[in-house]
Formats: C-alpha cells, structure tokens, sequence
C-alpha cells in the first residue's frame, strides 16, 4: 500500500487556486522531492498531507489514513520538520529531545538522536545558544525521536550555509537508509538530486512533472556541449560562433560526434586548448526552468 | 495500522506540567513581574512604619499577591502563548500526539503552581518585613485564593491572544488590560472612594478584586469560608467563559497579516 496517495487534489483561498487537480503516489520508503517556484502549491499541498488544511476537494491519505481526522496513533507515526523553525529557546537539545519522547509509543535514545543529528556536544547547550544550522538539527531530531514511518521535511536547509546543508543532508540519509518514507520540499535543485529517487515537479499548482532526477534531466532537451573560451581566441565558423555568450560556448546538440568534430577541428586548426570541454545531458536546474518557465503540463 | 500503546493521559500531563514549569522557572519576566517587583512594592510600602497590625497589613499583601498572580497568570502567560504561537512553537506542539488539552492543561497548572509559589514568598517577605504572623490556615486559605485566580486568569488570557496578531503587539495590549486591571481592583491600595459608583460595581465582577477580598479575609480570620458567594461566581465565571472561549477561537499557527496573504495571492496570480 502507498505511504502516500493524493488524488484530483484542489485547494482554494477565496478566488485563487493555490492546487488543481494534484495526483501522486509515493510508495514506503521512498525519498520524494516536491519542487517548484514560490506559490506553486508545494507548501500548500504538504500542509494539507500534514493535517494542518483540509482540502478543497479531491482526496488525500497519509500511511492510509486522512491526515484531517489523524488522531494520536497517526500523528505518532509521522515527523515533521515545518518550514521555520520552532523551538523553545529556553530549553537544552536534550530537555527538548526528552520532551517529545514522552509522546510516542517507542522513542529512540536520546543518546542515538544526539548521534543522528550530530550534536552529542551540544546536548547541555540551551536551544537559544545554537546556530541556525544545529537548530535546524534540532528540528530534525524532534521530528524523528518517535521513530516515524513517513517524514514531512519542509525546506529543511533554507538558510543554511553550505558545509550544514552537507551535515544535514547526511542526517537525512542515514534516515532513509533505514527506510523511512520522506516527503521533501526544496528550492535547491542539487539537494533533490542529491536525497530523492523521485522528483516530482509543480508549477502553478499542477504536476508540471513527475518523474526521477536523471529521468527530468534527459527529458529537459537534448545533450549540450560546454566550453569556457580562453581569451584571445581566433575567429569561430559561425554554426559554433551563434552558441557563444559570456565567453561561453554553450551548444545544444542534437549530433553530439560531429558537433564535436567540427570544435575539435577548429581547436586544431587554431592551437586552442579543450581543457574544461563538458558534453552531457542538460542540468536538472535547465530541465526545472525549462518545465516551470514553459508551463509544461504533461507527465514526463 | 500497527497497534500502538500511546503514554497514558496521566503521563503526558505530568510531562507537560514539568515542561511548562521549566520554561517558566527559566523565564525572567515571570521572575521579575511575579516576584521582585511585588517584593519591592511591599518593601517600599512598608516604608519606615516600625510596626503594622494585621489589620492593615492583610489587604497590601493580599493586593500584591494578587498583582503577582496578575503578572504570572494573565500577562506572563499571555504574552509566552502569543510568542510560542508566532514562533510555531504551538503548531509543532500540535502536529505531535499530544493532546490538545494536555498542552492547556500543563501550562495552566504549571502557571497555577509558580503563582502559588509566588504568593508563598511574598507572604514570608512580608511577615520577615512587617512582624505579621498570620496562621497556616490564613496562609493556605490566601494561596488557594490566589491559586483560582490565576486559573481564571490564565484561562481570560487564554481567550485574549486570538485578539492579538503579533509578539510585538502584544505587550501593549497586554499592558492596557493589565494594569487598570490591577489598580483599579485595589491591588496597590483601595481606590473605592474615589472611583464613580457604576466603575467599583464593575470591578467586583473582574477577576482580581475577589482574589484580594479572599485573602484579605483568610489572613484576617484564618479559617472558614474565605469567598464570597458573589466572589466565587466571579471567579468561576471567568474560568469557565475564559476557557469556551479559548475552545472557539483559540489558534495553533501563526498569524498571517492580511498584505501578506495579498502578496501570496499576487506571487500564485503572477506565476498563473
């Protein structure tokens, strides 16, 4: 059975329609990655999974459960870490930990939490005393003391900097690992690629895509040929010379070997070093803005 | 689903009583409204008679248990609800299995207890102060009163934050509700002569002045009915009014200002 099943969902606020006939399905123990643009309905569409909204129409079930009648047996098995965070200064990361752990059937050790999110050292230091990034962790740790089965994980690393991200990252994998289900929203593209098997993409409160990271890539156009110019370089024939901006040679290729032949030529022709030529599949950030700029609406 | 034993009731609500004891045992505006500034005003009163008789220490002691419990009860737990509430605090809360009255529960009782805590110092400050020995039995009749005061109102003041929309509004808020609150129920000195006729009847139906008229009268008489019938329903009406209302209207998330939901109705209109 799903972890997850979301079907013909709508949500409105007044006159606006925040989600629009939103389908998906994540299996257990999948990591999926919720992307999209601000206001495309990915926050809008967890809160309603997390039981703080209902829907307009359509339905939604959550370890099959409807999260808007969830009682204390569901809200046990699930974890979630909300969009800010929110944490009583006041208290320590253990007091804190120690807490929410009365809440649930079968707690983790504090001592394996403090291990998980990597703040065993931190564990008699004061929430307030915590940089933003150990309090995301801290975040992190409440939502996983109860042993959940499914993780709601909203923006989990906005604001931090990139060595916390890497730690964070690292949390969440030892999780999944495990095979907790984790639903994740994101603006980065690289900590999709980097956490989730599957990505599913809204753009204006649609599923603009669904599919996996490397899926959304090959499906964003065809291979592309890359290339930072040297300075001073000669002439280009003009089938090369139209793909070059800001020093770059950008070139989508629907012919990759005699793209690339006729650069090799000219680089020989003209002694120019090919040091830092890439050729491979467009970005996943290419094939993000190409389906969110474009409005694309079919499932890739 | 897999069956699971959740924690009993009882456990959850021990756990949240020591939760909310701890933040506010670690609170410094509970400390200082509560406890010192109390002290001191009775510190300031005492001045340099050398000797008061119960009979006119009994209602300045009373008026600052009641002011302790009015900062404790009202406007520290108020403004810590606004700001757990505004900082998502209470939305993670209620995204757990606790229950939600588990979580009113705990932070009542746990303000109840300091205010009673409270009320315990200020008594033993003050018969160290003034040479007033008043009873155990006036002592707890004064704590019980003070104690049901605090339960009425943290239970008003439960209801009041669905009034306030932000942290920083609140003080203010809290502030004009506060202090005529106090002053005019006589916490600092009867202002009954002077105060228009309709304006004293309207006090006696404020959940401060039956508080001091309570402990008052158990300091004076030790023992026995220490309320008044009247003073009761007061009390009991704003407990149990307080507490419906907080049921009706009380909420768990933040406060979205109208622009801002203006501007992400722009934002999903824009990227239409």
């Amino acid at each position: 059975m799903s972890a997850i099943i979301v079907k013909d969902l709508v949500k409105r606020y007044g006159r606006f329609t925040a989600v629009r006939d939103v389908s998906f399905e994540v299996a257990p123990g999948q990591v999926t990655a919720l992307l999209g643009p601000n206001g495309a309905g990915k926050t809008t569409t967890i809160e309603i999974l997390e039981g703080f909204l209902a829907p307009t129409a359509g339905t939604v079930q959550v370890l099959g459960v409807n999260p808007r009648s969830g009682g204390r047996a569901w809200r046990a098995r699930i974890g979630l870490v909300l969009q800010a965070t929110s944490l009583d200064a006041q208290l320590t990361v253990t007091e804190a930990l120690m807490m929410f752990g009365t809440l649930y059937p079968k707690p983790r050790r504090i001592a394996e939490v403090l291990d998980l999110i990597d703040l065993a050292p931190d564990a008699r230091t004061r929430i307030g005393a915590l940089s933003g990034g150990q309090r995301r962790r801290v975040d992190l740790g409440l939502a996983i003391i109860g042993q959940p089965e499914m993780l709601f994980l909203d923006e989990p690393t906005t604001g931090l900097d990139p060595e916390a991200r890497r730690r964070l990252w690292s949390v969440i994998e030892n999780l999944t690992a495990a095979g907790t289900t984790v639903l994740l929203t994101t603006h980065y593209l690289d900590e999709a690629q980097h956490l989730a098997s599957r990505v599913i993409v809204l753009a204006d409160g649609h599923v603009a895509a669904d599919a996996t990271p490397d899926e959304l890539r090959a499906a964003g156009g065809v291979p592309v040929i890359s290339f930072r110019l040297p300075p001073g370089i000669p002439s280009m024939p003009s089938a090369l010379a139209q793909h070059v901006a800001n020093d770059t040679l950008t070139m989508p290729s629907g012919n990759v070997a005699t793209d690339l032949a006729m650069l090799v030529g000219w680089a020989r022709e003209n002694d120019v070093d090919l040091t830092g030529l890439e050729v491979g599949p467009p970005s996943l950030e290419d094939a993000y803005l190409a389906l969110t700029r474009e409005g694309e609406l079919s499932h890739v | 689903m897999s069956e699971i034993a959740l924690p009993s009731h009882g456990s959850v609500l021990v756990s949240q009583v020591r939760y909310q004891l701890t933040l506010l045992m670690r609170n410094p505006r509970a400390i200082a409204a509560g406890l010192i500034l109390p002290g001191a005003l009775l510190a300031l009163e005492k001045g340099n008679a050398q000797h008061i008789t119960m009979t006119q220490a009994a209602p300045r002691i009373a008026g600052l248990v009641a002011f302790s419990a009015a900062a404790i009860a009202l406007f520290t737990h108020t403004l810590g609800l606004v700001t757990a509430r505004e900082e998502g605090v209470l939305r993670r809360w209620h995204a757990s299995p606790l229950p939600a009255w588990a979580y009113f529960a705990g932070r009542i009782l746990a303000t109840m207890l300091v205010t009673a805590a409270a009320g315990l110092i200020l008594v033993l400050v003050a018969m160290g102060m003034t040479g007033v020995h008043p009873t155990a039995h006036a002592v707890v009749g004064l704590l019980a009163a003070d104690a049901l005061g605090a339960l009425a109102l943290a239970a008003a003041g439960t209801a009041i934050t669905a009034l306030i929309p932000s942290v920083q509004s609140a003080q203010p808020i809290l502030m004009l509700v506060y202090i005529p609150l106090v002053v005019l129920s006589g916490a600092f000195g009867g202002m009954a002569s002077s105060l228009p006729h309709w304006l004293n009847t309207a006090v006696t139906y404020l959940p401060v002045q039956p508080v001091i008229d309570a402990g008052s009268r158990a300091l004076l008489h030790g023992s026995g009915a220490i309320m008044s019938g009247h003073d009761l329903a007061v009390l009991i009406g704003w407990i149990a009014g307080g507490l419906l209302v907080s049921f009706w209207v009380f909420a768990w998330d933040p406060h979205r200002p109208a622009h801002a939901r203006q501007a992400e109705a722009r934002t999903t209109a824009r990227s239409a």
